[in-house]
């Protein structure tokens, strides 16, 4: 199966000339640097301690220009690694401070564990860590949509490993079956946490599932923003002109660790990190925009140091506001709180006291 | 798709393909194997209907798919049953009396009365026990054909399951582990058309199931499943290949379930007599009476004397069944653990004194 390519590892412009305006294109660029400065950020932290876990999404960063093609009624299925997209599309910097340290301030008060990212206001479900659980989700509120005739696609993100996970069974499925409007983007990033992808599925590719259940599928460099774009602009058009979902494997490297938690010097080689340093999403991307002459290193140097500033801000506001008040768990679940649930509260508040 | 349908025996029985060198004898045991199967659905229907038996599940019209399948296999294979497969476990040797002592779970049933009628099991010819869970027994499969290859056994395991199954989380897992490990294992799909009352069309959007083997990286062949023929040479191949090192074969059986899903279940509600008689016209057994007819291995004799050997065994088999006791109460404490555990002992005992008592 081919892999569809526009910009290659050294940036030059192999496709068509992209449809993406200026501004937009300046956008991604900003949104990529944004998320690698906040990585790098976040690491630090959680290796001094100040953060429990982290998971970064570096090398992976081009997957933003997925998101340029969605309109704001349309939803967001997230993996572990698309806490970018969210601030793509208006979470902002401080409320991904407040989610990490889990404070009062944060959406999910404090009850999801760090880069489990979600925010209603974006249309940003939170990324649940069983894999691939969000999928058959995803197809479900996509037919929801469809039924009511909103004008809403589901956009789902995965990783190589859910594929075998039989959720993605299901969502490819019924998702055919009910030509739903989502796409199922997965970020082939070669591993799942340890197990590389030659041992994940018999298959050269991921996109060559799709044949199972007639679902329409394409394999892009997933490191080239342009490929990206235009893989999830048709897919998206595609869902939400009625015609069903579209899979697209999205070919990529995960520079680091699983997660915060992992360390990946023990299962893959530097020679194959190195190969993949060598096409990283950004320096292409960049070396295609100073070619048009928008963008350059005092541009990005600007822009880093006012990403830097806003993250210094958003640190001091985190450590400084409080803790969730411990009466919160027992919230919003129920409407109306029932009475062994009061009288679990009342127990615990009394022991708090008494404490 | 449908072009790529193997047949080597067209719904007249003419020879369309190679006709695999099988010797007479085999070609008839294939027959009457198929007509027992036949005859049985007939008298065990009529036993539920007359409340003899508590369910039960006809094979009507996939004796081929079936039969067809398990004789492409050898005595050190493994086969995992669905449960429309009667003729796989008199294929493999199980008596006629043990078929019909497992649907009146007597004594002498070999699963001791504890499974729903249908649900037989029969170790000695390397065949599982039927799981009603759809889809559960596909990465049985799997596993049993990486054991196989693991301790270097000669052997390949076979799968059987529906058109409905392929939508399940096992099937997907099942066929990925075996694809990733390469195991000898050959997966059987008899797509019916229906899963109870659910068409193929709502099943899937893929127009074939085939087709889906290519998600997993390896063959999917699709063969007619009213085709003894076809399918015993399809299957044969596939297991050759699984022995052999070759990994995997994902096989869709086209066939048709022309009874009802269970006797619980009234097809009438939801499928359309036309479709009925377009399937009866592909009958397996007819097309197969045919060809062996015109190969001169069948006659009205022969079939007279096959049907009353048959119906004899049948009447036997019912005749002793009906006089067998259930199996004693105790036994339902047995064959979980090698040493009954002191708590089980004393449940045992506890049963024991209130049955007699109740006497």
């Amino acid at each position: 199966m081919e892999t569809l390519q526009h910009l290659d590892a050294d940036g030059t412009l192999v496709g068509p000339e992209p449809e993406l305006s200026d501004e937009t294109m300046v956008e991604v660029m900003e949104a990529m640097v944004t998320i690698r400065t906040l990585d790098e950020r976040m690491m630090a932290l959680q290796r001094q301690g100040r953060v429990g876990f982290y998971g970064q999404a570096r090398g992976q960063e081009a997957a933003v220009a997925s998101a340029v093609p969605l309109t704001e009624d349309d939803w967001v299925w997230p993996a572990l690694r698309e806490g970018g997209i969210a601030l793509t599309r208006g979470y902002t910097i401080e409320q991904y401070l407040h989610h990490l340290f889990g404070t009062v301030e944060a959406v999910e008060k404090g009850r999801s564990m760090p880069c489990h990212y979600s925010d209603k206001e974006v249309n940003q479900v939170s990324f649940s860590s069983c894999i691939g659980n969000h999928l058959p989700q995803a197809v479900g509120a996509a037919y929801a949509a469809d039924y009511k005739g909103r004008d809403q696609v589901m956009m789902a993100y995965l990783g190589d490993g859910a594929t075998s996970e039989p959720d993605f069974h299901y969502a490819m499925n019924f998702g055919a079956l009910w030509e739903a409007p989502c796409v199922l983007f997965c970020q082939n990033n070669q591993w799942s946490i340890s197990v590389p992808f030659e041992q994940q599925t018999a298959t050269d590719t991921i996109a060559e599932k799709g044949v199972a259940y007639d679902v329409p599928s394409v394999r892009i460099d997933g490191n080239d923003v342009f490929a990206v774009h235009e893989a999830a602009r048709d897919a998206v058009q595609r869902a939400r002109d009625g015609h069903g979902p579209t899979l697209i494997e999205s070919v990529t490297y995960r520079r680091g660790g699983h997660s915060s938690s992992d360390d990946p010097d023990r299962y893959r080689s530097d020679e194959e990190l190195e190969r993949w340093r060598r096409r990283d999403p950004i320096d292409r991307f960049r070396t295609y925009l100073s070619q048009r002459g928008l963008w350059d290193e005092e541009r990005e140097a600007a822009f880093v140091a006012s990403v830097e500033s806003t993250i210094d801000d958003a640190i001091e506001a985190a450590e400084a506001a409080p803790k969730p008040p411990i009466e919160s768990m027992f919230t919003d679940v129920h409407a109306e709180m029932p009475p062994h649930i009061q009288e679990q509260l009342e127990l615990l508040e009394a022991e708090q006291e008494d404490g | 798709m449908a072009d790529d349908l193997v047949q080597v025996l067209d719904a007249d029985g003419n020879v369309t393909g190679e006709v695999p060198p099988l010797k007479d004898d085999r070609m008839l045991e294939m027959y009457e194997l198929m007509v027992t199967t036949r005859m049985l659905d007939e008298r065990m229907m009529q036993l539920q209907r007359q409340g003899r038996l508590g369910f039960y599940l006809t094979a009507t019209g996939e004796e081929a798919a079936h039969v067809g399948s398990t004789m492409a296999c050898r005595d050190p294979d493994w086969i995992v049953p669905q449960y429309r497969e009667p003729g796989t476990f008199l294929a493999r040797g199980m008596p006629l009396t043990s078929f019909i002592d497992q649907l009146f779970g007597n004594e002498e049933d070999l699963t001791k009365g504890r499974q729903m009628p249908n649900h037989f099991s029969y170790r000695d010819g390397n065949v599982l026990s039927v799981s009603s869970p759809v889809g559960s027994q596909i990465p049985h499969a799997t596993g049993i054909g990486y054991a196989a290859d693991y301790r270097g056994d000669d052997v390949a395991s076979l799968v059987y399951f529906g058109d409905g199954a392929t939508s399940q989380g096992e099937f997907h897992t099942g066929l990925n582990f075996a694809g990733v490990l390469d195991t000898p294992s050959v997966f059987v799909c008899k797509n019916n058309g229906w899963a109870i009352s659910l068409p193929f069309e709502e099943q899937t959007a893929s127009e074939t199931i085939a087709q889906k083997a290519d998600a997993y990286g390896f063959p999917g062949v699709r063969v007619d499943g009213n085709d003894i023929l076809a399918v015993y040479q399809v299957t044969k191949e596939a297991m050759d290949r699984a022995r052999d090192g070759g990994g995997p074969t994902l096989i869709e059986c086209r066939t048709y379930r022309l009874g009802s899903h269970s006797s619980s279940d009234d097809p009438s509600r939801y499928r359309p007599e036309e479709e009925l008689e377009d399937w009866e016209t592909r009958d397996p057994i007819d097309r197969y009476r045919d060809f062996l007819a015109e190969r001169g291995i069948w006659d009205n004799d022969v079939e007279e004397e096959i049907r009353q050997q048959i119906e004899d065994e049948i009447e036997t088999a019912l005749d002793a069944a009906k006089d067998k006791p259930d199996p004693p109460l105790e036994s339902m404490f047995d064959d979980v653990y090698e040493e009954m555990p002191p708590h089980l002992e004393e449940q045992r005992d506890e049963l024991l004194d209130e049955a007699e008592s109740s006497q």
